[in-house]
């Protein structure tokens, strides 16, 4: 009795301990698969932009011939200006892209994004509700003209080659937040190889350490 | 291998860790902290490019000049404009509020509505423009067809000298109607007096700034009467200490209102007595012989005894004022010590440059026309008629009159029908609107004289003293059309709704802001998109008018209201002389004192109109002083302590009744010449009621809309806690009263008249006169959302209005009252 006594427990622990195994990684697969895979998938919405704009059009001289400027900053600026105030416009408003489209009418190409632009907003004089890539918080106080013209940053830096895509990328928003993907990046562990992979202000401070500027790291630099 | 409990839970562990190991509870709780910064319900700013528009504020007549900032075309901030003459950079709150009128669409109408809910319960369903306008100018077309033109009435709120008013007028008249019936309010009492002791018809302009001794009877100075922002500035001027001139100003107020408390010398009568004090004080300086010689001999009529051509003997206002308003007899009716009725005359005749002014509050009300003589009797002793820091007299404004209307044999008989509310009749001949004797006459009979009533710019079943008489005619009246921005209480009750634009989103104009002292013209612009589907009040007339067509069409040539307007303006080019813009280094009442050369700013007329339109303004800062030549038209040619105006006015009334009994029918007590004369009637201090032993003064605050505009709700959250709590708002007694009833503050109390009751509870206030109850005007709205709808109580519920002597107009000051216990 005692022999069995002694037995018995070790055979107990023994035999859950191969199936506990299984059933420890059974649950630790698949919520690392949820955590990695499922979770920025549902996090996520997914916007197409109202209109699919090509900037490498539009960048490209022998293709557009109206975008002014020496430099590709300058370039970008043409349309995505500083105000006479100083500050910055963002995403152009119709009303710069009717200073050359200004026709409804014209032909100014058979695609059919083209012909959307023409006849659902140029020609209503209705504002294209772009969404943006870079909106950051309301208690985010941010100045481009500090940091493009004093600063003497590339629109680059922060944005990546935007300025080269032929599409635009498919805008996603937190669903909780709200915010664009691109705030805390696509990558969803929030690694970046990139300076403009993410947008966090822990990427503003870095960036700022970096340039030796360390006092604009100070908290009421940008929460005012 | 089994799913049994102890590997169920490994597995739930297996999960765990497994998901430590992803960044989902890391960015699922950073998620989270960010998820609560963006409730749907917080306000977030407007992102976009930074705009100011310039233009004017028309929420009252002061027109103030306003800055609006904008982000991306969205208007964020109202303030005020530091270029414009009027208001050199400050604004009243409401001004500020107005902001919460343009957007909210629980104060406001989206669109033309017609009524398909019981009257009063605001239900509404939404119509087109086109279907509104049917509606409206079938019915008139089948009134003039049917010969009764003047069934159609008018209630208009609109400012007295606006292009507005006279689109209005000229709409109704046109179609046929005599009965264009405004609102009243303070300009009219100022309108009758000047008429009556000046024989002028420009506005009141007391020259405030230039003045060192202001004796204010009622006006609430720092309550936002006039232009708000101008005398704001003015009180700023006063006190600074830079002033080399020993600046006084005095209150005459029963109540310590804001004005009062500040003000150099508080003086509080019993209410209702203010006319004899001023006569009073006109008694010391009669009787010390200081007053100014030269302007009364030689400019004045009536001041001493004199024989007519038959014979008889007539009193004149000094002996008048000698024997009926000694110190004595003054301190017995007014309760101030003969002591102090001296000093305050001697005070004031004695300053450099004194003035007198007339108010009650704000002066969204009318006042009492006795009483405005009274006061205005002080200027003319102490000579500063026409005078800097004075009562300055201009002509009106020289705007272009509009083409007399066409009529056809409808429109010229209907004309010829007499007023419903018998204003300008033998009756009334000084009144131009008597919105009381309206109701009444709608009372009277089984039928309403009025089918169709037309309600503008104005909110009469909220404004109005006793406003429960006027909502039981308005009841009675068939069909009823709103043109209200606003969901407001009279609004309810129509059964159609062209809504106009707000403020912020219309032309229109201020002719004169109130109490201004140089010709001042202010031009409101929208500064924004109509945010809804509404339309200007101006434009939409014009279109009525062109519908119902013949010569009511042919009457309203023009495309639009502003052509209506720049024609009007064309007067003022050709008038020649005015300024278009202001700079903030010379400010105009000091450029009228200087008497400066006006330096034209502006080539033509398109230039100036361009002008007009950018910066909203047009202003003449010169005048000519001191002559009194051709200055009083009166029938005597002087300033008329004794009206021949008034005496005729009863002569000629006389003729159908018996002198006495047309007196009577004036409402003037007096028999003999003192009729005619500024005189204290007993009666606008109350009767004596024992059952109702108290009295029941409504007060305005600058922070509280008392007039035809919603509060904006941003205003709530300045009030006091002893001004609204939760629902209930509070009425100021003095502590001996309350200890009288037995009340504490905080205490819930029913006022009770003979009109109707109110529930409040008391705020015990040292400011307050023993025996009166205070009540604020402005709360109490049936109407609107949860910030406005049955917020306090509104003490027009329970006025008992009587009526003011000879103009006719409502007395709203002295309600006899009862204090109950809750």
């Amino acid at each position: 009795m005692g022999l069995m006594h002694m037995k018995n427990p070790a055979n107990s622990r023994k035999k859950p301990s191969k199936g506990g195994l299984f059933f420890f990684l059974a649950g630790l697969i698949p919520s690392l698969i949820i955590g990695w895979v499922i979770y920025p998938m549902v996090l996520y919405s997914k916007q197409a932009q109202p209109i699919n704009f090509s900037h490498s059009i539009h960048m490209n001289p022998e293709i557009v011939d109206g975008i002014e400027g020496d430099t590709e900053i300058e370039k970008c600026l043409y349309c995505h200006e500083f105000r006479e105030d100083g500050t910055f416009a963002g995403i152009p408003k119709l009303a710069k892209c009717t200073e050359c489209h200004d026709d409804p009418d014209s032909a100014l190409g058979e695609s059919e994004e083209e012909k959307k632009f023409l006849s659902k907003y140029v020609a209503n004089e209705k504002e294209i509700p772009w969404y943006s890539y870079y909106r950051q918080p309301d208690c985010v106080y941010f100045s481009h003209i500090a940091h493009v013209k004093m600063g003497e940053i590339n629109c680059k830096t922060c944005h990546g080659d935007h300025g080269k895509t032929d599409k635009l990328p498919v805008y996603q928003a937190n669903r909780l937040t709200g915010y664009s993907i691109n705030i805390w990046g696509r990558n969803i562990a929030g690694y970046k190889t990139n300076t403009w992979d993410r947008m966090k202000m822990d990427d503003c401070a870095e960036c700022h350490t970096l340039k030796e500027k360390e006092g604009n790291n100070a908290c009421f630099v940008c929460h005012k | 291998m089994e799913l049994n409990r102890r590997n169920f839970v490994k597995m739930l562990i297996g999960g765990a860790a497994g998901l430590q190991f992803t960044p989902l509870p890391w960015k699922l709780t950073d998620d989270i902290a960010i998820w609560t910064q963006n409730w749907s319900w917080l306000p977030v700013p407007q992102a976009g490019e930074f705009t100011l528009e310039k233009s004017v504020c028309t929420l009252c007549p002061g027109g103030c000049g306003i800055e609006v900032r904008k982000v991306d075309g969205r208007a964020v901030k109202i303030e005020g404009r530091t270029d414009y003459p009027v208001n050199p950079g400050g604004i009243c709150p409401i001004g500020m509020g107005g902001l919460q009128l343009l957007y909210n669409k629980s104060i406001r109408f989206t669109g033309p509505m017609k009524r398909v809910g019981p009257r009063g319960s605001g239900i509404f369903k939404d119509i087109s423009w086109e279907e509104a306008s049917r509606m409206l100018t079938a019915r008139i077309s089948d009134l003039r067809k049917n010969g009764k033109p003047e069934s159609v009435a008018a209630i208009d709120g609109n400012p007295g000298r606006s292009t507005m008013a006279m689109m209005v007028e000229r709409f109704i008249k046109a179609i046929g109607s005599p009965n264009y019936i405004r609102i009243p309010s303070i300009e009219d009492t100022y309108r009758m007096s000047n008429i009556i002791m000046q024989g002028t018809e420009g506005p009141m302009a007391y020259d405030l700034e230039n003045s060192d001794y202001v004796l204010s009877f009622g006006c609430g100075l720092l309550e936002g009467w006039g232009a708000p922002g101008r005398v704001f500035n003015a009180w700023g001027n006063w006190h600074e200490k830079s002033q080399k001139k020993n600046i006084r100003i005095v209150q005459v107020e029963s109540r310590a209102s804001n004005t009062a408390s500040k003000a150099d010398r508080w003086v509080a009568p019993r209410p209702g007595t203010e006319a004899a004090l001023a006569l009073g004080l006109a008694g010391v300086i009669i009787e010390k012989r200081l007053y100014d010689d030269e302007f009364i001999n030689y400019n004045t009529f009536g001041f001493h005894d004199w024989k007519t051509a038959d014979g008889t003997n007539h009193t004149g206002f000094k002996t008048m004022v000698l024997k009926n308003y000694s110190p004595a007899q003054t301190a017995e009716i007014t309760g101030i010590t003969p002591d102090r009725i001296i000093s305050l005359a001697m005070d004031f005749i004695k300053a450099g440059a004194p003035i007198a002014i007339y108010g009650k509050g704000k002066g969204t009300l009318n006042g009492s026309l006795y009483e405005c003589m009274a006061v205005q009797t002080l200027n003319a002793l102490a000579g500063n008629i026409n005078m800097p820091g004075g009562v300055i007299i201009h002509d009106p404004l020289p705007l272009n009159p509009l083409p007399a209307i066409k009529a056809d044999a409808v429109t010229r008989r209907g004309l010829n029908r007499p007023r419903i509310d018998q204003a300008g009749s033998k009756r009334y001949p000084f009144s131009n609107s008597l919105v009381n004797n309206l109701t009444e006459a709608i009372l009277k009979d089984s039928e309403s004289p009025v089918d169709t009533l037309l309600v503008f710019s104005s909110n009469p079943a909220f404004t109005l003293p006793d406003h429960g008489r006027f909502e039981k005619a308005l009841k009675k009246v068939p069909f009823i059309v709103s043109f209200s921005p606003f969901r407001d209480e009279t609004a309810n009750m129509a059964d159609l709704i062209l809504p106009d634009h707000t403020c912020l989103e219309k032309t229109n104009d201020i002719v004169w802001p109130t109490g201004l002292q140089y010709p001042m013209y202010g031009l409101a612009r929208p500064v924004v998109e109509p945010v809804y589907d509404t339309r200007n009040m101006g434009d939409v007339i014009i279109g009525l008018a062109k519908r119902i067509g013949e010569t009511t069409g042919a009457s309203f040539p023009w495309e639009s209201f502003e052509e209506v307007v720049k024609t009007r303006v064309m007067g003022l080019y050709n008038s020649g002389g005015g300024i278009v813009d202001y700079d903030g280094s010379a400010p105009a009442w000091k450029q009228q004192k200087q008497r400066g050369i006006i330096d034209q700013g502006y080539a033509s007329f398109n230039d100036m109109w361009k002008k007009i339109k950018s910066g909203g303004m047009w202003y003449r800062p010169v005048h000519t002083y001191k002559n009194r030549e051709g200055l009083f038209k009166t029938p005597t040619g002087k300033f008329e302590f004794f009206s021949t105006q008034v005496e005729t006015a009863v002569y000629e009334y006389s003729k159908q009744v018996s002198r006495n009994k047309a007196l009577k029918a004036f409402g003037i007590k007096e028999k003999g010449d003192m009729a005619f004369m500024p005189h204290y009637n007993p009666e606008s201090a109350g009767k004596k009621e024992t059952a109702y032993p108290l009295l029941m003064v409504p007060y305005e605050i600058i922070n509280l809309c008392s007039n035809w505009i919603p509060g904006p709700p941003f205003l709530n959250k300045t009030l006091f806690d002893n001004e609204l709590r939760g629902n209930d708002s509070f009425a100021e007694i003095n502590p001996a009263t309350a200890s009288e009833y037995g009340l504490k503050e905080n205490d819930r109390v029913i006022i009770k008249s003979q009109v109707g009751e109110i529930k409040v509870r008391i705020s015990l206030f040292d400011g307050a006169m023993p025996g009166i109850v205070y009540v604020p005007s402005g709360f109490g709205h049936t109407a609107y959302d949860e910030f406005l709808k049955g917020k306090g109580v509104n003490p027009n519920d329970i006025i008992q209005a009587g009526k003011d002597p000879l103009s006719g107009q409502p007395v709203w000051w002295n309600t006899q009252v009862q204090l109950i216990k809750v």
